[in-house]
């Protein structure tokens, strides 16, 4: 388990610097994408099933982003989205109610 | 001779009343308003419009490439209001009259209504600070007022990149889903000033999320609604019945993109605007808003813009020429001069034409840059509703 959790933060690692845009002058923020793109999945798709009434197969297409390094897992019951990028970087969101949606939960 | 006095009673009270009979004349007079249901005109404008509807078809909703590749003009929807009824309705599976579609940044259009709203009402100022309504931990943003967030002139050192560009350039993904996301107004105003208030334009998502949130607060400090008034005051009244506003982690509304609702009711939405704000005869917006809201803005006029910009006014986009910057011609050249927009990402616009009485809603997945084009589309769906 520890060593492919390594092999996992060093594959993550090269993604980052993989991902990073070599002209960007501008300011940038901290998060990378493998921070980025699971809490963008657990957001997005939260409100894609719960809001937008559409099924797991259309959100997941919908939600796809680049790079495309996030899973999610929906639970209907709870009514709640978790995504994660190499079981390290990892969002939640859920559904509140018909008039304020899906909120990040952590 | 009549009593004197019954005559000065009798002016006094008129006089009275006479500002009351102004507002009451301002509205719009019609006979029906869509509330409960959108009239239905789509069978006798299908019989009497084919060849324009195929037309209109043949570009919006004719896909090309694999599904996953989303390439080219991706429509997934198109509602056509015209003289008060529905006269043109499509969607595209899984969608549907009854599905939610996500606004994106149409969400600012609404987030400008709500702050008319707010403003008419008393709750807030434009001439308010953020500072007035939030707890702003930097005292240099304290010079941000609701008025230069309502047209983009904050000043804030922003950067409005979307996906697939530089995503850790992006203010607005660090916002929505990065180290913004659990207090998002409290991020965008720990931006630094880079421009003097008023003094710039620039389109941001984040100044429309700070807008919503002290307004918010502003409501809630007034009238203790500040998590219902969207409702009570705006989606309520003109039967907007599927909208949701959904709020970061702090509870602020994401007032710069994160609206659902069905195509139809973002149609009504645009046709409270197609009525100077008015509704079943009742002002909602105060006299003059939707005037103001759809005037090239002071700063859009006389600010610096960025390669690209078009015309806005308060969280609308205008087919105005603008020629002090450089435009001199329309940005939807076959459309009347008066149609304005709230328009999103991925190609969601709800387009007012008062003169030609239209509202047009697209909701949309357009993914590849450049591929629609809205002077296009609305000349297609404005020949359905053309005279024979």
């Amino acid at each position: 388990m520890k060593t492919w959790m390594t092999a996992g933060a060093l594959g993550a690692c090269l993604l980052v610097a993989a991902c990073a845009d070599p002209d960007a002058e501008q300011r940038t923020y901290a998060n990378s994408d493998l921070e980025l793109s699971p809490s963008y999945r657990a957001a997005e798709v939260c409100s894609c099933i719960f809001v937008m009434g559409q099924d797991e197969d259309f959100c997941n297409r919908w939600t796809v982003a680049n790079p495309n390094v996030s899973t999610f897992r929906v639970d209907h019951e709870k009514k709640t989205v978790e995504s994660s990028a190499f079981m390290m970087w990892g969002a939640r969101a859920k559904f509140v109610d018909e008039k304020t949606g899906c909120v990040f939960e952590d | 001779m009549g009593c004197p006095i019954f005559t000065a009673v009798v002016l006094t009270a008129l006089v009275l009343l006479m500002p009351f009979t102004a507002k009451a004349q301002s509205c719009p007079s019609r006979s029906d308003w869509p509330t409960e249901a959108w009239p239905d005109r789509i069978q006798e404008t299908a019989t009497r419009k084919a060849a324009e509807i195929q037309a209109l078809e043949d570009y919006a909703f004719t896909r090309i490439g694999k599904d996953e590749e989303r390439l080219g003009v991706r429509t997934d929807g198109v509602v056509i209001i015209h003289n008060g009824a529905i006269v043109y309705e499509r969607y595209v599976a899984p969608y549907g009259p009854e599905k939610r579609h996500i606004a994106w940044s149409v969400t600012k259009s609404v987030t400008s209504a709500l702050t008319g709203l707010a403003v008419g009402r008393g709750a807030v100022s434009l001439d308010d600070s953020i500072c007035d309504h939030l707890e702003i931990p930097k005292p240099e943003s304290c010079q941000v007022k609701l008025g230069h967030l309502l047209v983009f002139s904050s000043g804030f050192d922003w950067t409005e990149l979307y996906e697939d560009k530089s995503n850790q350039a992006s203010s607005v993904l660090a916002m929505l889903y990065g180290e913004g996301r659990r207090d998002m107004a409290r991020f965008v105003a720990e931006h630094r000033l880079r421009d003097t208030p008023g003094t710039t334009f620039m389109y941001s998502t984040g100044e429309s999320l700070l807008l919503a949130s002290a307004v918010q607060e502003g409501v809630q400090k007034t009238f203790q609604k500040g998590d219902t008034f969207p409702w009570e005051w705006l989606f309520d009244p003109i039967g907007m019945k599927t909208a949701v506003l959904e709020k970061d982690a702090k509870g602020h509304f994401k007032g710069g993109s994160h609206l659902f609702a069905t195509p139809r009711d973002f149609a009504r939405f645009g046709w409270l605007y197609l009525n100077d704000g008015c509704w079943a005869g009742q002002r909602l917006l105060p006299e003059g808003w939707v005037a103001d809201s759809t005037t090239v803005s002071e700063p859009f006029r006389t600010a610096s813009l960025d390669a690209g910009s078009e015309p806005q006014g308060r969280k609308w986009w205008l087919n105005r020429p603008v020629p002090e910057q450089g435009l001199p011609t329309r940005p939807w050249p076959d459309v009347p001069a008066d149609a304005y927009a709230a328009r999103g990402h991925w190609g969601q616009s709800v387009t007012v034409i008062p003169s030609l009485d239209v509202v047009v809603v697209r909701v949309a997945d357009d993914r590849e840059e450049g591929a629609f084009e809205l002077n296009r589309f609305l000349s297609l769906a404005l020949a359905i509703v053309e005279a024979p």
